[in-house]
């Protein structure tokens, strides 16, 4: 391990600790969403309004001093609310590229089952090709480059909720939850005269950011961690409760995760305890459970919680 | 570097004589168990063989020289005309011929004896290639000096090969060849220059004790006997049949039974005419007679007895007193050719005899033992008769009550030695039962002789005493092999020796069992007694009980039943579970001679195992009783017997594999200690678990290192100091 890497990770430390002034008590949260920008990949945020999704990407955004955008998905959204649209700019008499929040480089997606198909995709699209195309014209988006979408759990009433060819773009869903009542009385206190978020200070430069995620790519995956998360998909796909297991990409995502999870852990290799720790968060919404196992009472966290336990964790090399 | 390559090539050349001399052993035997002669010619190819592959010159002069060499040994075995010559080479051409279009017809049993000879020669040309490669190149000998045992003590157990001086020089050639590999093997592994010749000498010099000293200990410590019997002369006369000469010795013989033992010896030859058949429920012997005088040739009797009227009762025979306890049994016979045999056969312990025959009387003798069957005033031998039985049962503890104190209440004449008897036939008496005190053991101790110090079986070449040799003496002292008459005859003469009372009994073994040939009604067993079944033994005498029969001959069973204060009707019960009564038929109702072979061979052993059983029971038991606990132990030490060799891999090996195999012996002793390492759980985990039951943090940190090694893929040569540290701390621990 290099002495810069060794620097890049005690700042990630720091940033992270900086977040959890904002974020109370959400440790796990920060890192999983961190773990998912570091991994260029992209956080569905399923939760109650409230609990601080829009908090946590402020954050991130601020301490990377990154572009942030946010989009509030409602049913008459169009695509061009997202990409953009040309003008016509008649002082100039030319077509004038007006861009949508999507050329941020953060963006919230607020409430992104609320909007038609239509503009879903026109959002997961972009997501996954990192470029856009608007009248024939086709732009890169902003290096980085990370979307969160929120999910609101409660509204079910003119939702549209995200097919699971969807889900599957992106790396990580993770829900934040209500804070313990310790953690909800010290967010009471740091709030009570400004708002920390006011305060946050970047610690990282967009550059910075880049060359995290080109260090994340180096890190070590050996054949035996390789050999395990195999195993685990594998596991989902034969599982007699789930209906639809893991694909391939759920493999690629796993892998990708794992090395980001292991850098933030001030590490250049990847444990099979980072992909126990990471198995809820990646493939939590890539698995389909069967009415069995609905009727049984058993949830996708039970039953992988299941894999988890059964799948052997291979301790030799190779 | 060139020093240490001439030390390896001094001790491959070690090596590589060594196995010269284990694999002269394995031909050594063949002179005395095939029909090979002319052995010096092969040992002379072998060391030749090995000689040149030594010199490890190029193949192309090596291979030349040893097929001309193997070309010489068989020109001087077998062809005649000069070596080389045109004639020569025809011959040989010929030869070869004919013997391949043999092999091609596979008509195995026509190959000539040069032709065998000759594969024979090239089998030991590829094996001084072979032992070259075991022995001198890769100097792993073990296996072949294993074989070496193998070999030799299964030749020593049923070949007439006797592997005494084998064993020995087996095993101290195997040991020296295994310590100097193993010297070889440390040297090449530390990389250390052979040593001086004074160190080199501290090496050996243990080595040299270590076998000096186990094989004076091995040659001399008591062993002990073997639960069987030599199966040499067992095979052998199961093969060629037993039994006694007859009439003036010298020259070859017909056997079987006869009147005149005047002069005993010589060879015989077999005749498997049947003399009788029988049904009883158990193989026994068949007494005919006794005889009491022996004249330094042969036996007489000082008088014929007196026969008296009896009419079915046989009871004079059988005198035992009431110590002797007995059991129920019946016989029937039936003569088939009885060629000059004119008197009855019976059982021990036969009571009553009856016959159909009308007006049919017995005389019974019972000073020789003799019962003549009489129709009128003529001697006749009834066609079939039954024989009402008490099979005795001599109980041993009251046979040893019997020492040189007590007075025999019997005639002198069964003391009677001749005068030119050589002393040295008392002597050897006196030294066989030095240590026993009582004449059950005395007894037992010259009937054991024979067997445990090599006397062999033998019907064919069988000396005859010359006319003023001891019959006896020429047995024990110079032949050391003949046949019954030979060992019956030597025991007598060396119980009387010891002024214990003996005589010479004559008659039949309890003959080859018989299936599917149903000569008698009922169910029991039959039984066909041939020429061949002829035999002599020796009855003894005590005091307290009568005449107890003894069984010298080699090969040859005791059928008495002894007592070891149990009871008959134990002794039965185990007998009839033993031996079922009706046996399963054979389909082949013409059982060949292998059947009858195999069912001698299982009757016999019956016999053997109702004598030694409570002795063999115990044995075993106890056997076994030792190897669970061995067993056991080792199961539960096995962590604690291979720490040392794992610390001692740990210690010198840097490399993951090695790591991985330590680590994977921490779990294993974990487990043992019931922190199992279970399925889905990480190192990680797991070593968290550890440390909080031990208090400490060394599993955590050693998994450390470990998880490094495997999911990072790093060597630990540079931690290897501080990993050995934790892991030999926790096997400390652990195993403490």
């Amino acid at each position: 391990m290099t002495q810069q890497m060794t620097t890049q990770q005690n700042k990630v430390e720091q940033i992270l600790d900086h977040m959890e002034q904002v974020i109370v008590g959400k440790r796990e949260a920060i890192e999983l969403s961190l773990v998912a920008l570091l991994a260029e990949g992209h956080v569905l945020l399923e939760d109650v309004p409230g609990v601080g999704k829009t908090m946590l990407v402020r954050a991130l955004a601020k301490s990377f001093n990154l572009d942030f955008r946010r989009v509030q998905f409602t049913p008459d959204l169009l695509p061009s609310d997202v990409t953009g649209v040309s003008i016509y700019n008649q002082k100039e008499m030319t077509f004038e590229f007006r861009p949508g929040p999507i050329l941020g480089n953060i963006v919230l997606a607020d409430e992104i089952n609320r909007t038609s198909p239509k503009t879903q995709s026109a959002l997961l699209e972009s997501m996954e090709e990192k470029n856009i195309t608007v009248d024939g014209n086709t732009m890169e988006l902003k290096r980085p480059f990370f979307v969160m979408a929120t999910q609101n759990p409660i509204e079910y009433e003119g939702t549209y909720p995200l097919p699971e060819a969807q889900l599957d773009r992106f790396l990580i869903k993770l829900n934040l939850g209500y804070p313990s009542t310790d953690d909800e009385i010290q967010m009471l206190d740091r709030t009570s005269r400004e708002h920390p978020i006011d305060r946050l200070e970047a610690i990282m430069q967009q550059e910075d950011l880049i060359q995290l995620q080109e260090d994340v790519k180096t890190v070590h995956v050996s054949d035996a961690i390789k050999k395990y998360i195999v195993y685990l998909i594998n596991a989902t796909r034969t599982h007699p409760l789930l209906e639809l297991g893991a694909s391939p990409r759920a493999s690629i995502a796993m892998m990708k995760a794992a090395k980001a999870y292991a850098y933030i852990q001030k590490r250049d290799y990847v444990l099979p305890d980072d992909i126990k720790f990471l198995t809820q968060h990646v493939l939590g919404h890539r698995i389909i459970i069967s009415s069995e196992a609905k009727f049984e009472g058993k949830s996708a966290t039970s039953i992988l919680d299941d894999i988890v336990r059964k799948t052997i964790v291979p301790i030799e090399r190779g | 570097m060139k020093d240490m390559m001439k030390d390896n090539q001094i001790i491959s050349l070690v090596l590589y004589a060594g196995s010269l001399i284990l694999l002269l052993e394995w031909v050594y035997p063949l002179d005395d168990v095939t029909d090979t002669a002319n052995m010096s010619a092969f040992y002379l190819f072998m060391v030749l063989c090995f000689i040149l592959t030594a010199t490890k010159l190029p193949y192309w002069i090596v291979s030349p020289i040893k097929f001309m060499g193997l070309l010489f040994v068989m020109h001087q075995l077998f062809y005649s005309g000069s070596f080389l010559s045109r004639i020569w080479i025809n011959e040989v051409f010929t030869d070869m011929q004919m013997n391949i279009s043999m092999m091609l017809s596979q008509n195995w049993g026509g190959l000539s004896p040069s032709f065998r000879t000759l594969l024979f020669l090239i089998l030991l040309w590829m094996m001084s290639y072979l032992l070259y490669y075991w022995f001198a190149v890769r100097k792993k000998p073990f296996s072949f000096i294993l074989f070496t045992f193998i070999y030799i003590t299964v030749l020593d157990t049923f070949t007439v090969f006797n592997a005494e001086g084998a064993i020995i020089r087996a095993f101290i050639i195997g040991v020296a060849i295994m310590g100097i590999a193993h010297l070889q093997h440390l040297l090449e592994k530390e990389k250390i220059k052979m040593p001086q010749m004074s160190t080199m000498m501290k090496w050996i010099s243990p080595l040299l004790i270590l076998i000096g000293f186990s094989t004076v200990v091995g040659y001399a410590a008591p062993k002990y006997e073997p639960i069987w019997p030599d199966p040499v002369p067992f095979i052998q006369s199961a093969a060629e049949g037993s039994g006694i000469g007859d009439g003036p010795g010298g020259g070859v013989q017909k056997i079987g039974y006869g009147e005149n033992d005047e002069r005993l010896g010589g060879g015989f030859i077999q005749d498997d005419t049947t003399v009788f058949l029988a049904q009883s429920p158990k193989s026994k012997y068949w007494k005919v007679e006794t005889k009491e005088v022996y004249t330094g040739k042969g036996w007489i009797r000082s008088n014929d007895g007196v026969f008296n009227q009896s009419n079915s009762s046989l009871r004079d025979l059988a005198q035992y007193s009431d110590l002797v306890e007995r059991s129920e049994d019946e016989a029937t016979v039936r003569f088939e050719s009885p060629g000059v045999l004119n008197k009855l056969v019976y059982n021990y312990g036969a009571d009553r005899v009856t016959s159909n025959h009308d007006g049919m009387t017995f005389e019974v003798n019972s000073f020789t033992g003799e019962v003549v069957p009489k129709s009128g005033d003529s001697t006749n031998l009834p066609k079939e008769y039954q024989l009402d039985v008490q099979r005795p049962f001599y109980p041993v503890e009251e046979m040893r009550k019997i020492d040189s104190s007590v007075e025999d209440n019997i005639g002198v004449e069964y003391l009677q030695l001749p005068e030119s008897l050589p002393d040295r036939v008392v002597r050897l008496a006196e030294e066989i039962v030095d240590g026993e005190d009582n004449r059950y053991d005395q007894a037992k101790a010259i009937e054991q002789y024979f067997t445990n110090n090599g006397f062999r079986y033998e019907t064919q070449d069988v000396a005859v005493p010359s006319e003023d040799e001891d019959y006896v003496d020429q047995f024990l002292f110079e032949s050391q092999a003949g046949y019954c008459d030979n060992f019956s005859t030597s025991m007598v003469v060396m119980l009387r020796a010891l002024d214990i009372p003996a005589r010479w009994a004559k008659g039949f073994t309890g003959g080859e069992r018989v299936f599917g040939e149903d000569h008698f009604e009922g169910g029991e067993p039959e039984y066909e007694v041939t020429n061949n079944n002829a035999h002599s033994w020796v009855e003894v005498y005590f005091p307290n009980l009568g005449w107890v029969p003894f069984e010298p001959t080699v090969g040859f069973n005791n059928p008495t039943n002894f007592s070891f204060g149990e009871s008959v009707d134990d002794i039965l019960d185990r007998e009839s579970q033993e031996t079922p009564e009706t046996p399963e038929l054979p389909e082949d109702s013409e059982s060949d001679e292998e059947d009858d072979t195999e069912e001698e061979e299982e009757d016999n052993s019956g016999t053997v195992l109702s004598f030694s059983k409570p002795m063999q029971f115990t044995a075993i038991g106890l056997s076994v009783a030792i190897l669970a606990v061995l067993v056991w132990l080792i199961i539960k030490k096995r962590f604690s017997l291979i720490r040392r060799w794992k610390q001692q891999k740990m210690a010198r090996n840097h490399d993951v594999d090695t790591f991985t195999d330590g680590y994977q012996f921490i779990l294993k002793v974990l487990a043992k200690h019931g922190l199992v390492f279970k399925e889905g759980q990480t190192l990680r985990e797991f070593a968290i678990d550890v440390d909080r039951w031990y208090g400490h943090s060394a599993m955590s940190e050693l998994t450390r290192y470990y998880e490094r090694a495997i999911y990072r893929d790093e060597p630990i040569q540079d931690q290897h100091h501080e990993v050995y540290r934790l892991w030999n701390r926790l096997v400390n621990d652990l195993l403490a």
